[in-house]
């Protein structure tokens, strides 16, 4: 059910979760069938003042590589190799990424081979073909397949260095839990949890489950935002980064994109809060630890 | 602040107020904020295209709480946050000389999607531990991007469309071409279709008209609102998250105050939180579930004043009855 760059709509549309919703037949989600196309890109709205940002075809190339540099059993490592990507492709406003009808249309008429390809489970629950759950393609940005990525980049990168949000996709378990908390959009707390994956304080996925928790607790009698100040990002910076798109060239395959210049996050903050994590997370029950250390077997979601 | 902590917090309570805002510099019009539904609307027909509201917040502490008890380097933060957009700014207030803290916290258009809550918090070093929160402000204010008049409850949004057009993007309701309404709860906003196509609908709903008219009128609004908010109830409640160590969260937009507004009625004797966990509990369990149902109607008539538009329906009948004979 692949799909040629060349049968695609030019631009990116909007499908609302109603529309979305109604297409998301069990054919679709075992990955049988496609979305009926046509009737979908009959129903999708247009999006108001429409530019090269909306382009399908750059994006159609971006799934296809990532497929292509990445095997089946390798699928759950595209996920790092595709957010920078994703988000210096696709250059949204926060306010414009935080509209669902834009990735249900990314997901059911761009590309949902790519989704069934990256989320189909190898085996299924009592006896059933094996399916893709429904919020891959339509669902909250911390599951929806190509929204968790691009805000994954878009809250771990470090001003223009993609390579934090690097480190968190490479963890399942960072997508999985640490994005949807309300904690990391301070972004020196967001640094501290990707600088700890760097450093390998925390690995597996029972780590980072238990340091998210410990974070999340925390923050409700503490104010990170005052412990760690950060001026926040150069609004005025991200908007010329979105302009330039008509400049910029296709994102490198091999090597990572500039993100936008929107000012690095202050050093001495992370640093403070991830002293505090770091401290947090000695004291913090993990899940299954043994005294020595069991090797943990990762596991592909 | 409720929950009990395991440190000192403030007794005395945190309030605020948007005195003024701007946007992009120039005054937004005082009709804009509502000190009563503390909702300030930021959609003016004159100004489509703006980049930055400034806010003009007056904050009031308990002072001389504060004087007296194991806290220093107090400060005062204005926390702006919506959901969907994963916003959240902290400013920092300052203490002017009469004792309220002012300060101007920012939102850009671009970070915004619908509406974000504005709170404000006291965080202080107490035992030794900087960046307690100490205390924080229970009656938070709301800042609507999209709305022109500054009010909470949004009305439901009424979309008028002929079923059997085939319209563009409304083709699905091709199928429901004899139906005079129909409610759609899956996207940002609960949605109302009213089917134009539906001989009469559009002058019977339109303004005007004799007292029985109005009484009818009343009567079929009420019905339209009371399935609206039964839909918007069993919406809401499936979207009810479970977050990785079990506790419940709050789902986020129309789905957050649809279930605040309507848990009290449908689950009266606990609170929020509780209300919150029973009622997923049983919906996920399927045991219990049946059994609320008629308390669910119930809060939907209540919200949809059914009681109050049938009373005066009837009374209409009676007197227009008298009228007759």
């Amino acid at each position: 059910m692949s799909r040629h760059a060349d049968d695609l709509p030019e631009q990116l549309g909007l499908l609302r979760d109603a529309v979305a919703a109604r297409n998301l037949t069990r054919g679709v989600l075992t990955g049988q069938e496609s979305p009926p196309f046509v009737a979908l890109a009959r129903e999708a709205e247009r999006i108001k003042g429409a530019g090269s940002r909306w382009n399908v075809r750059p994006l159609r190339e971006l799934f296809d590589d990532a497929r292509r540099l990445h095997d089946e059993s390798g699928r759950t490592g595209a996920d790092s190799w595709l957010a920078p990507r994703l988000h210096y492709t696709l250059r949204l406003t926060r306010a414009e990424a935080a509209d669902p009808a834009l990735w249900n249309y990314i997901a059911l008429v761009v590309a949902p081979d790519y989704v069934v390809w990256r989320h189909l489970p190898k085996t299924a629950r009592d006896g059933k073909r094996p399916a893709v759950t429904a919020d891959r393609f339509c669902g909250p940005h911390y599951k929806q397949a190509f929204a968790r990525l691009w805000w994954a980049a878009e809250l771990f990168r470090d001003g223009d260095d993609y390579r934090p949000a690097v480190a968190a996709c490479r963890n399942q378990d960072v997508l999985n839990t640490v994005l949807r908390l309300d904690v990391i959009d301070h972004r020196p707390t967001a640094r501290a949890v990707t600088r700890m994956l760097e450093d390998g304080i925390v690995r597996t996925g029972r780590e980072v489950n238990a340091l998210a928790t410990a974070i999340n607790a925390a923050a409700s009698t503490l104010m990170y935002e005052v412990l760690a100040s950060d001026e926040g990002p150069d609004a005025e910076a991200f908007r010329y980064w979105m302009d330039e798109l008509d400049m910029a060239p296709p994102a490198p395959r091999k090597t990572l994109p500039a993100g936008p210049g929107d000012g690095a996050i202050p050093e001495g903050a992370v640093d403070v809060m991830a002293t505090y994590f770091e401290k947090l997370f000695a004291e913090a029950p993990v899940r299954g630890k043994e005294p020595k250390d069991a090797e943990e077997v990762p596991i592909d979601v | 602040m409720k929950t009990l902590m395991p440190y000192a917090t403030l007794a005395g309570e945190v309030t605020f107020k948007v005195a003024a805002a701007k946007l992009d510099g120039r005054d937004l019009p005082l009709s804009m904020l509502s000190q009563q539904e503390r909702v300030v609307a930021l959609h003016q027909v004159e100004r489509q295209k703006w980049d930055e509201a400034r806010l003009d917040l007056r904050v009031r502490i308990p002072e001389a709480e504060l004087a007296e008890g194991p806290w220093s380097d107090v400060v005062c933060v204005a926390v702006l946050t919506e959901g969907v957009s994963n916003l959240r700014t902290v400013t920092r207030l300052n203490r002017s000389a009469d004792g309220t803290w002012v300060g101007s916290p920012t939102l850009a258009r671009d970070a915004c999607r619908t509406r974000a809550e504005l709170s404000v918090s006291v965080v202080a070093t107490v035992d030794g531990v900087p960046g307690r929160i100490i205390g924080g402000s229970e009656e938070n204010w709301l800042v609507d991007v999209l709305a022109r008049k500054p009010v909470r409850q949004r009305e439901l949004h009424i979309n008028e469309v002929d079923f059997g057009e085939n319209q563009k993007p409304y083709e699905w309701l091709h199928a429901f071409k004899d139906a005079p309404w129909l409610v759609e709860t899956s996207g940002d906003m609960p949605t109302v279709h009213l089917n134009t196509g539906f001989e009469g609908i559009t002058e019977l709903l339109g303004s005007g008209g004799s007292t029985m008219e109005k009484a009818v009128r009343g009567l079929i609004a009420a019905q339209i609102a009371t399935e609206a908010w039964t839909a918007m109830f069993h919406s809401a409640v499936s979207d009810i998250e479970v977050a990785e160590d079990g506790s419940l969260e709050w789902p986020s937009g129309w789905r957050d105050w649809v279930l605040r507004a309507m848990l009290p009625d449908v689950l009266p004797d606990l609170s929020p939180a509780d209300a919150l966990s029973e009622i997923h509990s049983r919906r996920v369990e399927t045991s219990g579930w049946n059994e609320l149902q008629p308390r669910i109607q119930y809060a939907a008539s209540r919200r949809a004043r059914v009681a109050k538009n049938l009373g005066t329906a009837i009374r209409e009948l009676d007197r227009s009855d008298e009228g007759d004979q």
